[in-house]
């Protein structure tokens, strides 16, 4: 029974706040929209950056396993003659993959693959439209997780005598084939060469980086193979699948001892092979733009932290100063219920939780600014700063948006009200009862 | 006036007190901006040392043995080089076309790029070891239209690749305090080798990496040389510049003949694209970084602007009959309306100082942006937070124009009439 009137006393009191959060808003319209256009500004470009971020670090399909990858895209070589500081920087040899990567036992997969090129493409006699193509191993539909519309990936025995079989995305099934129903199986060209239809996937958007492309080919077949400049380096990147992420030490472990023993053999050669701490995780992987630079992911972090400490500091102290004007109007009030016996505890728990409101009201409108703006401006907002082409990546709800982002506006709007409200609350519990019944907010 | 201003701000210490710390924080951060808006965009503005109106860039590529039309090659070095001149000489030979090269690492807006070795003299002057090494085709510098010092035109220039030899970049010995114009017609060492010498044909007006690789900064020298013969199957560049008062279509009408007209051998055409396009993909991670700052500015002065206006909004209210007094001892309403204003410009000069002198320690560590060699540099220091300082004063004029103007209004009649 007791506990059953305390939760409506608790409803009622919610409801009070709600109430008192909204007849203040109406009491002063100008201080109220600044500060409503104020939050909701600064909650919206949060957002936009952690949006940016999670992108870049959140899985979404087809990289659903994002968690647990390990990447290895480029690596450095350097030469006896070429002096300490000398290398060669860019991708692998589809030998040095083989030996250094698809050898590995602790991972649970290991996928091998070229980087993506405008390719021509068409029915026989037709005129061409460019596709992206990646060149890629069976084991790449194991680590990716590709939404197959029709059809299946290729297997190990057709990467082996290379086969010339393709997956294709809808769209591209679409613009070739003027259809994505009953292709698979269906011949078309790329580079002027025949290709099979083995699959249709999903259209993947180029923000998933290291699945993207509208066509994947076995690697064998591609003129990928052609492109190692020596026998180390070529034109192969190789991505891990753990089994979970504790064994990541474990894998770099295995990884280190094959790539010393890689480089025991060909010692003789001159030639020696850098990782600079590759494999990198997902988060790291994304911020590297050089072969022979090894990012700094504490100071990107440090620099992410300045800048969301400024987009919140700059508007809590000009909520600040306007809660604390609003209280010093209320101050009699706040000395009335001091004298009838409210706690210093429940008179700051009043402003806080009625400015909390206010600010998860402003959170929320600033929160569906930056989903509209993310789909708007996604050409702006997503750009990306190493690849070379200009369309703006496709975006959607399983991209932009998970339980994380409602946690962080949420988290955002609770520190901003926080930092603009706790002080003026701080010191409006603390008044003096008889000084604040004379309307004096300083004793 | 002033004292009596001094005076009111510091009895309303207080609130004043949070605005301060908000003018002194945004001064600060907006000194930054603006320090990494003016040093890119003054690198923005540069001579580039190349033209890229109406031109394009042509990709290459040639066919797999899968492809019923692929032909096996006997010496691949020769017959693919042939094969690659014979596609620029159909391209060359288009009506719309004004000249066309082939090249390796050279055009501009370039993600790879290579680098060589040179020296005069044996070691006595050597040019910076990120010099960068472009290898084309001598109409190269008609596509991009570089210019030499000495006032040569591009087509000057192409005659002297034509003979073979070599064009620099006019800074390529500037610590030295040498112009390279200065040795034009003397013979040149590359990689360290004095039996690979090569003529100085000319000295080029130098040329940049792209638009925010300034040109103090280290790959803005640079090495011209005509593509040698054996070196053309390595050629992955096609380059155009059209005809000005023809560029009209030309992807398209490229696209439609790629099949019928412009196959040789197993050389085909993937891909055309205008340099425009090619300089904003290159570009992508800077012109959204400028982006951010631009955004961040705004949202900074916003702030400003929405404190201001709110602060002085209550104020405007509670100094009503204040105000009104002041009306009746016969303040105009631009007196009212100045005294306002005039009280926030004085906190935003207040601070100032303040703001200095954390921006001067910023600097010192070297925390802001580079711009030729120093990043305290006391005139760019002083420019910027200038900046900084106006934009936040017309933030200042315009958050408190809002309520002033509402205080201009009061009658001193009714806002009296309690006393």
């Amino acid at each position: 029974m007791a506990e059953w009137w305390d939760n409506i006393k608790r409803l009622t009191m919610i409801k009070q706040y709600f109430q008192q959060a909204m007849a203040q808003l109406r009491q002063h319209p100008i201080i109220s929209g600044v500060t409503v256009v104020g939050t909701a500004m600064a909650i919206f470009l949060i957002m936009l950056l952690v949006m940016m971020q999670q992108v870049k670090e959140v899985p979404f399909a087809p990289e659903s396993n994002r968690d647990r990858l390990l990447h290895v895209q480029w690596m450095s070589i350097g030469h006896t003659d070429w002096g300490d500081d000398s290398t060669s920087n860019g991708p692998m040899s589809a030998q040095t993959a083989k030996e250094c990567f698809q050898s590995l036992t602790t991972p649970e997969a290991v996928t091998v693959f070229s980087f993506i090129s405008a390719l021509p493409a068409s029915l026989p006699g037709q005129p061409t439209t460019l596709i992206d193509v990646k060149p890629v191993d069976d084991q790449f539909f194991h680590v990716f997780d590709f939404t197959f519309l029709d059809g299946k990936p290729f297997d190990h025995a057709v990467l082996e005598s290379a086969r010339p079989v393709a997956i294709i995305t809808k769209n591209v099934a679409r613009a070739i084939f003027g259809t994505a129903e009953g292709v698979v199986g269906k011949e078309f060209q790329i580079s002027h060469a025949p290709y099979k239809v083995v699959g249709v996937v999903k259209d993947v958007s180029t923000l998933a980086d290291n699945a993207y492309a509208q066509c994947w080919i076995p690697y064998t077949t591609s003129s990928a193979m052609a492109g190692d400049w020596n026998i180390y380096m070529g034109e192969f990147s190789a991505t891990i699948l753990a089994k979970s992420r504790s064994d990541f030490d474990a894998i770099r472990e295995e990884v280190n001892r094959k790539r010393d023993e890689f480089n025991k053999i060909i010692e003789s050669s001159g030639f020696k092979l850098i990782y600079r701490n590759r494999p990198y995780d997902q988060l790291k992987h994304s911020i590297t733009t050089a072969a022979n630079i090894e990012p700094d992911v504490a100071a990107a972090r440090r620099q992410r932290i300045i800048i969301f400490a400024i987009l919140l500091l700059v508007p809590a102290i000009n909520l600040s100063s306007m809660t604390q004007s609003r209280l010093r109007q209320r101050i009699a009030e706040i000395g009335v219920r001091r004298a009838f016996g409210s706690t210093r505890g429940s008179i700051l728990g009043q402003i806080l939780a009625e400015n909390f409101i206010v600010t998860l009201l402003a959170g929320i409108l600033g929160l569906l600014m930056s989903v509209a703006f993310a789909y708007l401006g996604n050409g702006i907002l997503f750009s990306n700063a190493t690849s070379y082409d200009l369309t703006p990546p496709m975006v959607d709800a399983s991209i932009l948006i998970h339980w994380s982002t409602f946690g962080w506006a949420l988290f955002f709007c609770f520190v901003l009200n926080l930092l603009s409200t706790g002080l003026p609350a701080w010191r409006a519990s603390r008044i003096n009862i008889v000084g604040a019944l004379n309307g004096r907010l300083y004793n | 006036m002033t004292k009596k201003l001094l005076t009111q701000i510091k009895n309303e210490w207080r609130s004043n007190l949070w605005l301060g710390v908000e003018l002194l924080l945004v001064s600060v951060v907006l000194w930054y901006v603006a320090d990494y808006l003016f040093t890119n965009t003054a690198i923005y503005l540069e001579p580039r040392g190349f033209d890229i109106s109406h031109t394009y860039l042509i990709g290459m590529d040639e066919l797999t043995e899968a492809s019923p039309d692929y032909h096996p090659y006997t010496d691949v070095e020769k017959e693919q080089g042939e094969e690659k001149l014979e596609l620029l000489n159909r391209i060359q030979h288009r009506p719309e076309v004004e000249a066309a090269s082939l090249s390796s690492n050279s055009y501009p807006y370039n993600g790879s790029n290579s680098s060589m070795a040179l020296g005069l003299y044996g070691d006595t002057l050597v040019a910076p070891r990120l010099t960068i090494r472009r290898m084309a085709t001598p109409d190269f510098v008609r596509v991009f239209r570089y210019e030499g010092v000495n006032g040569e035109t591009p087509e000057q220039l192409a005659e002297i690749l034509e003979r073979n030899e070599m064009l620099v970049s006019d800074n390529i010995f500037q610590r030295y305090g040498h112009k390279a114009s200065e040795f034009v017609g003397q013979t040149l060492y590359a990689n360290q080798d004095t039996t690979q010498t090569i003529r100085l044909g000319a000295s080029l007006k130098p040329v940049r990496y792209g638009d925010f690789h300034s040109l103090g900064g280290s790959v803005s020298t640079s090495i011209l040389m005509k593509l040698p013969e054996r070196y053309l199957s390595w050629a992955e560049e096609l380059c155009v510049r059209v005809k000005a008062d023809q560029d009209v279509n030309f992807i398209e009408n490229l696209k439609r003949d790629a099949d019928s007209q412009l196959r040789v051998g197993n050389m085909y055409i993937t891909s055309i694209r205008s340099f425009e396009d090619q300089r904003n993909a290159f570009q992508q991670g800077q012109m959204s970084n400028m982006r951010s700052y631009y955004t961040g500015m705004g949202f900074l002065m916003l702030n400003v602007f929405l404190g201001l206006l709110g602060t002085f909004w209550f104020r405007t209210q509670q100094r009503r009959g204040e105000i009104a007094l002041h009306k009746i001892h016969g303040a105009t309403n631009g007196a009212v309306f100045s005294r306002l204003v005039c009280e926030g410009l004085w906190l935003l000069l207040l601070v100032t100082p303040l703001a200095l002198i954390i921006d001067y320690n910023l600097a010192h560590l070297e925390l802001n942006s580079y711009y030729y060699g120093s990043y305290d540099d006391l005139p760019r220091l002083l420019l910027c937070a200038a900046i900084a300082f106006v934009l936040i004063a017309l933030m200042i004029l315009i958050g408190i124009g809002i309520p002033a103007r509402q205080a201009m209004k009061i009658q001193p009649a009714e806002a009296l009439h309690d006393e």
